[in-house]
């Protein structure tokens, strides 16, 4: 994995298991693969990859299971509300930095669909 | 529990000149450190300290334990291999470390060894620089202990070889074992560390979690150890 130096490394491990969560490439109620395994997985430190679980953890979207290990919700509402917030994150950034450029939330509807529409012709 | 690593006081002379100064530092078990400095700065010296083949003042305890022979045990150095000629072959090297090192488990070096792909059939001359820095990670790994000390184990190899290594440490680091590792190259080492120290001015300049100066400054750990360079010119 290609880490920003700049962004603490356990927050961007959290980020990339949840959009393997988002995707589908973790499934609810999947096993984690062992802390060591990811920390070889992502090229991370093994203490980090621990510090981005136990927030995940926190966040109960992992749950840790004595002795068994690490395993994806079985809450798929949970795994919803990750992705709502992840898309919100998205299209705030995309909707701000078009508003920086003084268009109108009509003109930034009427962009996108134009965006959408040349996106699909295009393929 | 115990501090892999505790140095109070440690001052270290060269004839004169003043190498090391009034050097105090602590490492928790089970943490990767990058000991951070520019070439001279004295990141060798400080490692040599701790292995006691450096002689200094001051109070240094590996695992709990002052008594120099006794510490020795507890360090794993990366050392570099001069003892041995040109046409040593590197299974005989093996075997010096396991007659030499009571904790140095045969088993673990040959599954570090093959993950790193080394030839144990080649004499030393055979060797590049990679694949010699290379064998003596594994050498280094391949002791079970408290405290590894790596000595720049990245300098003059090339990129596919430093990731191999990477992950030779990622995967081989016992637990509760703390790593140091010291380079003047950060960009490629800074995803892995939990902490970095800088060797500055003669002394340790800072000691800081990578992660907290990625969270306080929003800057990457090269351009913060880059920083205290820029900073420090004004107030020598």
């Amino acid at each position: 994995m290609n880490f920003d130096d700049k962004v603490p490394i356990y927050y961007q491990i959290e980020n990339h298991l949840y959009h393997e969560m988002i995707a589908g490439t973790l499934k609810p109620g999947e096993k984690l693969p062992s802390v060591r395994q990811l920390a070889v997985d992502v090229t991370a430190n093994v203490n980090t990859v621990q510090r981005a679980l136990s927030e995940m953890i926190a966040a109960g979207i992992i749950e840790s299971k004595r002795g068994r290990g690490n395993f994806v919700t079985m809450e798929v509402e949970k795994i919803e509300q990750l992705k709502v917030k992840l898309v919100t994150a998205q299209l705030a950034q995309v909707y701000d930095q078009l508003h920086a450029l003084n268009l109108s939330d009509e003109e930034i509807m009427t962009s996108l669909q134009h965006y959408i529409q040349q996106r699909g012709q295009s393929k | 529990m115990t501090d892999s690593l505790k140095m109070q006081n440690v001052t270290y002379k060269r004839g004169m000149k003043t190498i090391l100064h009034d050097v105090t530092l602590t490492l928790a078990p089970g943490k990767i450190v990058g000991l951070l400095g520019e070439n001279g700065a004295g990141k060798t010296t400080l490692m040599r300290t701790i292995t006691g083949s450096a002689k200094s003042r001051g109070a240094i305890a590996v695992n709990g334990t002052s008594v120099e022979a006794e510490r020795k045990r507890y360090v794993s150095f990366s050392e570099q291999l001069r003892g041995f000629t040109d046409n040593t072959k590197l299974s005989r090297i093996v075997a010096f470390y396991e007659t030499v090192y009571a904790d140095f488990e045969n088993e673990r070096f040959h599954e570090i060894a093959d993950f790193l792909q080394l030839d144990l059939s080649l004499k030393l001359a055979a060797l590049s620089k990679g694949m010699k820095e290379k064998l003596v990670i594994a050498l280094t790994l391949a002791r079970r202990t408290t405290l590894y000390l790596l000595d720049e184990p990245f300098s003059g190899i090339d990129s596919m070889s430093r990731k191999k290594i990477i992950n030779s440490i990622i995967q081989w680091k016992p637990e509760n074992a703390t790593m140091v590792i010291s380079d003047h190259y950060v960009s490629e080492i800074a995803p892995i560390l939990d902490e970095i120290v800088v060797v500055k001015d003669q002394t340790i300049y800072t000691h800081r979690k990578a992660d907290e100066v990625r969270e306080e400054f929003h800057i990457g750990i090269e351009a913060y150890y880059e920083s205290l360079y820029e900073r420090g010119n004004d107030n020598d």
